[in-house]
């Protein structure tokens, strides 16, 4: 691997004091779950590949919600505005202009930058005003129900971009999915085989990037200021640049989310900025073990089937088996449910191999 | 993940098909109706009535001889779980048709899904009005069916000054556009126009609003349980005009859930509610009752629901099959029509909107129900005469009277 | 006398405005302020003292008494569930949003399995009375004079009784507290129990003018959480004139521009309050003075 210094330096950062797992076990691992996801349409109906689609769309924000709440110590309650503002852009952008020429992509990148640039805006009063804690929680939820109140009530004619009509509570709908140009025969990423090969191939890229970027100097700051603030800050490193950038980081790909989940399901409705869809990346991210990246990334994926199934077999007592799961979870493994069970299964084996060896 | 994730996606799809044999045979219908969260008061009974519906068909020797086989979710009032449900009975268990939808929004972000795999849905709900697509078929009332009857009479009745108060979304601005151009139609004055967030619950500054201009009526078209706080709000400060309204009653059967007086004086246009005083409709009633002692009340989207899988029976017999070009082409008759418990209802081709019994019901002192009048076989004719014509093209768009198909 | 009618209308919407958040927030105030725990199953508290006080009045029991039996009910309810998850989790303030919130997800869906979709009202008590060209419910400003009565019976409480200094005692220095005897413990399942309390007090006092539905309690959670927040940590300097503030503003606003106004003024009101004064009214207020 290491044939030169700067690929030994890249390899060096995809592990390290702030990511779990490490070593040839871990990435073995690794590339073995990538390998079955892999082929794992081949051997699963439309179905499946499209719902799986469905759950790799919301982990970019529980990953960016991990980067700023497990990382940086900053709880945001409103990721889903960035969510909500990327999903309004790529409608709005892609409504315009037709998924011709590849137009759709950059109309998903653009979105992504738009929200990145709100949160800009909106992170620089937050940080540079030094709100923090609670506060900051509540600051970011009163943003996002500002953004939903003022969606929910856009039904009318005169709010009109161009030729998209927002559409009020009802949503907007009608923009069309994501389309590679092709010669002569575009490709139409309906949720399906294509899209589930895109999709994880941008999940695949925003996890080892933010394994980069978390064991680079970077993430060593944004850790330390978690920790203990006034330390770092008497260190001489400035927190709010650091919390500031964490916080576009983050509100980026929640903005990634929203333009893909829109792109999916061709509509983007104000409620995905309400309270209820706010709470839900808190949920994912706590559940799974907002520690790590590797474990929200697992856990986030688990609560979505787990939720989906209870709802499926659950009828009316799904909601109540969820309350119960998070309340369960937060009191028994606080540091979230995949590392509970990471350490319990390690506890347990170290048991049975000494029992082994005596 | 995947290797966690296919195990129980897996174990799922056993689940699904546990009766192979059944499946071959039998005739699904999926059912993605709100039982839980906000919307349940109004929607539990909407699945009731379909697996009523279910039931007697199946017991009668089913369609054609095919059972009718349930595929029911509940979606917790949630605007995703509908994507998610919509996508998983069309491609996963491959339904014949979908009943699907109780709020506007969550119709919309069904739709495009039932678009893409030509699912056929039906939704059976009161309504704003104007979705003109082919995959589409609305068995519940629209505006211009209950505001050109109710309006008009209202204005005779009590005078021409009129206020509206409505929630502040799709369904409440579109339905107060309606009553706008109706009162003007009419020669008629608009004192006042407020729009609520959905959500709000506390009303002292509208009621204080309405007093200071004291309307001859107020069009109420308040949606949600907290904004139907406004009524025993109203009534404690005071505020005894009489109210228009297409929501209440017939949805949420506020007259049984609030304390009289009230909802007293209170106007409404509904295709059904369970006080409907014919024999048809006591006959239906008493049936519910038997297999649901319990149910609170059997409100129009209800009986709706009820009547839609009977429609849906007569289609696929006319046609011959599942098919949903066949089934479409038996609309495009004309005749698609039945005797339901609100009276004869028929399928318009040109929308795929039905026409309706309209009755006013108006709400008395001591909340018990009257029907001062009752319209027979009231069309949908808004979109059609809008220029939708679905036996022609399939814009599968919704429109809104401010925002009309394009004529060319 | 135009005028005059004017004016009392604006005020007795500002007087509305300002008993609801005061009563929305108060508890929330309590349970935040002093043990640092963001409850976000306050609501549900709200719905279980709504609840107990209509099921009460409906079987004939008189108004003031259901209403203090509702929040006596969402009192114990509060300090059990603050023995058996809360009190596991006050060093980690974050973990309990994530707790509480799988509470209300548990008491909404089932008091909705439990008790049907919908509960019967009871009716507002009292009449109207008319000034000018307007009638006012009465109730309205017995719900103002409640406030109001809240507010100094808190004052007393802990300014007053044996309790309000232990529990001032333990929330400033737990260690100490516990050195000297206090029963740490218990003060704190009291107190979260009393933010219980009050929550099931305004769910009782509102109960008759409202639809009860199981959702009901997420209709006083935002409000109450802006007020809170506006305030800072403490109820009197805090809570009480930031609810005074926001409701003379929302009144305005809604008067003038509409609800839709009145609800975003509200909370970009928050935004800013916090931009200014990062700790709150409470925070700037004893900052100024100390």
């Amino acid at each position: 691997m290491a044939n030169s210094p700067h690929k030994m330096l890249f390899h060096k950062r995809l592990e390290g004091p702030q990511t779990l797992g490490k070593g040839k076990g871990f990435w073995s691992g690794f590339l073995l779950v990538l390998a079955a996801a892999c082929v794992y349409p081949l051997f699963a109906d439309g179905y499946d590949v499209g719902n799986n689609v469905y759950f790799f769309n919301w982990v970019f924000m529980a990953l960016g919600l991990c980067l700023i709440w497990g990382y940086g110590g900053i709880l945001s309650f409103g990721q889903v505005a960035f969510f909500g503002i990327a999903g309004y852009c790529y409608g709005i952008l892609t409504i315009n202009w037709g998924a011709a020429y590849g137009l759709s992509l950059v109309a998903l990148g653009l979105a992504v930058v738009v929200a990145g640039l709100v949160a800009a805006l909106l992170g620089y009063f937050l940080f540079y005003g030094r709100i923090n804690g609670v506060f900051l929680g509540i600051v970011t939820l009163s943003f996002t129900l500002v953004c939903e109140r003022f969606m929910a009530q856009t039904a009318g004619p005169q709010w009109t971009v161009g030729t998209a009509r927002l559409n009020g509570f009802n949503g907007m709908g009608g923009m069309p999915p994501l389309t590679i140009p092709w010669f002569g025969n575009d490709i139409i990423l309906f949720p399906d085989v294509q899209l589930y090969y895109l999709i994880l191939a941008l999940l695949v890229a925003v996890y080892l990037g933010l394994r980069v970027l978390l064991n680079s100097r970077f993430g060593n700051v944004l850790v330390a200021l978690r920790d203990n603030p006034e330390r770092a800050e008497m260190l001489g490193y400035d927190i709010r640049r650091y919390q500031l950038t964490a916080f576009v980081i983050a509100s980026m790909l929640a903005g990634l989310s929203g333009a893909l989940y829109t792109a999916w399901g061709q509509y983007i409705t104000p409620s995905s900025m309400g309270m209820t869809a706010a709470a839900l990346p808190i949920i994912w991210v706590a559940v799974g073990g907002r520690g790590d990246i590797t474990t929200t990334l697992v856990g986030t994926l688990l609560v979505l089937a787990g939720f989906q199934a209870l709802t499926v077999y659950g009828s009316q007592y799904a909601l109540v088996l969820m309350g119960a799961l998070l309340v369960i979870t937060v009191l028994a493994a606080p540091q979230g449910l995949v590392m509970g069970v990471v350490n319990l299964t390690t506890r347990l084996w170290r048991r049975f191999t000494k029992e082994a060896r005596s | 993940m995947n290797k966690i994730l296919t195990p129980i996606m897996m174990g799922m799809g056993l689940l699904g098909l546990n009766s192979p044999l059944m499946a071959e045979e039998s005739i699904k219908l999926g059912v993605l109706e709100d039982q839980s969260g906000d919307f349940a008061v109004a929607t539990i009974g909407k699945v009731h009535g379909i697996q009523l519906a279910t039931e007697e068909i199946n017991a009668d020797g089913g369609i054609d001889g095919r059972p009718l086989e349930l595929v029911i979710y509940d979606t917790q009032s949630d605007n995703t779980r509908y994507q998610e449900f919509m996508r998983r009975v069309l491609q996963r268990d491959k339904v014949d048709a979908v009943f699907a939808g109780f709020s506007s929004a969550s119709r919309e972000a069904y739709r495009p899904i039932v678009d893409q795999f030509k699912g056929l849905a039906f939704y059976n709900n009161q309504y704003e009005g104007g979705v003109c697509d082919a995959n589409m078929i609305v068995t519940g009332a629209v505006p211009e069916q209950q505001f050109s009857t109710l309006i008009p009479y209202m204005m005779e009745k009590y005078g021409k000054r009129v206020y509206t108060i409505a929630a502040d979304y799709n369904f409440g601005q579109i339905s107060a556009e309606w009553v706008r151009d109706i009162v003007k139609e009419n020669g008629g004055e608009m004192v006042g126009e407020e729009f609520i967030p959905l959500g709000v619950s506390q009303f002292s500054q509208t009621i204080q609003n309405i007093q200071r201009v004291q309307p001859d009526f107020i069009v109420t078209l308040l949606v949600g349980t907290a904004q139907s706080s406004y009524y025993e709000q109203a009534m404690s400060a005071n505020l005894r005009l009489p109210m228009a309204s297409s929501v209440n009653v017939g949805q949420g059967y506020e007259h049984k859930r609030f304390n009289p007086p009230s909802l007293a004086n209170m106007y409404v246009t509904t295709n059904y509610i369970e006080e409907v005083d014919t024999p048809a409709s006591k006959a239906f009633l008493e049936k519910w009752h038997q297999k649901f002692p319990d149910e609170p009340y059997v409100n129009q989207e209800a009986e709706n629901s009820y009547l839609a899988v009977y429609l849906y029976k007569q289609m696929v017999e006319r046609a011959g099959s599942t098919d949903h070009d066949a089934i479409r082409k038996v609309i495009a008759e004309g005749d698609v029509c039945m005797d339901a418990p609100e009276g004869k209802v028929c399928i318009d081709p040109k929308s795929q909107h039905m026409s309706h019994t309209i009755y006013l019901a108006r709400v008395g002192e001591d909340h018990s129900i009257t029907f001062p009048k009752v319209w027979k076989n009231i069309k949908p004719y808004w979109l059609g005469d809008a220029g939708c014509d679905l036996t022609q093209s399939n814009p599968a768009t919704q429109y809104t009277p401010s925002n009309p198909p394009s004529k060319n | 006398m135009a005028f005059l009618s004017e004016l009392f209308a604006f005020l007795y919407q500002a007087g509305d405005a300002f008993a609801f958040l005061v009563l929305a927030a108060c508890g929330l105030a309590i349970v935040f302020g002093m043990m640092g725990v963001i409850n976000l199953a306050h609501g549900e508290f709200i719905l279980c003292g709504a609840y107990v006080c209509a099921t009460a009045t409906r079987l004939g029991m008189p108004l003031p008494l259901s209403v203090l039996l509702g929040a006596l009910v969402a009192g114990i309810v509060g300090m059990i569930l603050e023995r058996l998850v809360i009190r596991h989790l006050y060093h980690r303030p974050l973990d309990t949003i994530v707790a509480t919130w799988g509470i209300s997800m548990i008491a909404t869906q089932g008091t909705l399995i439990v008790l049907g979709s919908t509960l019967p009202g009871t009716g507002t008590p009292l009449g109207s009375f008319t000034l000018g060209d307007y009638s006012f419910s009465q109730y309205r400003l017995v719900l103002i004079g409640t406030a109001l009565a809240t507010l100094v019976g808190l004052y007393l409480l802990f300014t007053r009784t044996r309790f309000g200094i232990l529990a001032r005692a333990t929330i400033q220095m737990p260690h100490m507290a516990q050195a000297l005897g206090i029963n740490t413990g218990l003060v704190y399942s009291l107190t979260f129990g009393l933010g219980a309390g009050l929550a099931g007090l305004a769910g009782g006092l509102y109960a008759p003018t409202m639809t009860l539905v199981p959702t009901m309690g997420s209709a006083f959670l935002v409000e109450a959480f802006v007020t809170v927040v506006v305030g800072g940590a403490d109820i009197f300097l805090g809570t009480a004139p930031a609810a005074a503030i926001l409701g003379v503003i929302k009144a305005a606003l809604t008067s003038w521009y509409g609800q839709l106004a009145g609800q975003i003024g509200l909370l970009l009101t928050a935004i800013v309050v916090i931009r200014v004064m990062p700790r709150g009214l409470s925070g700037w207020l004893l900052r100024e003075r100390g």
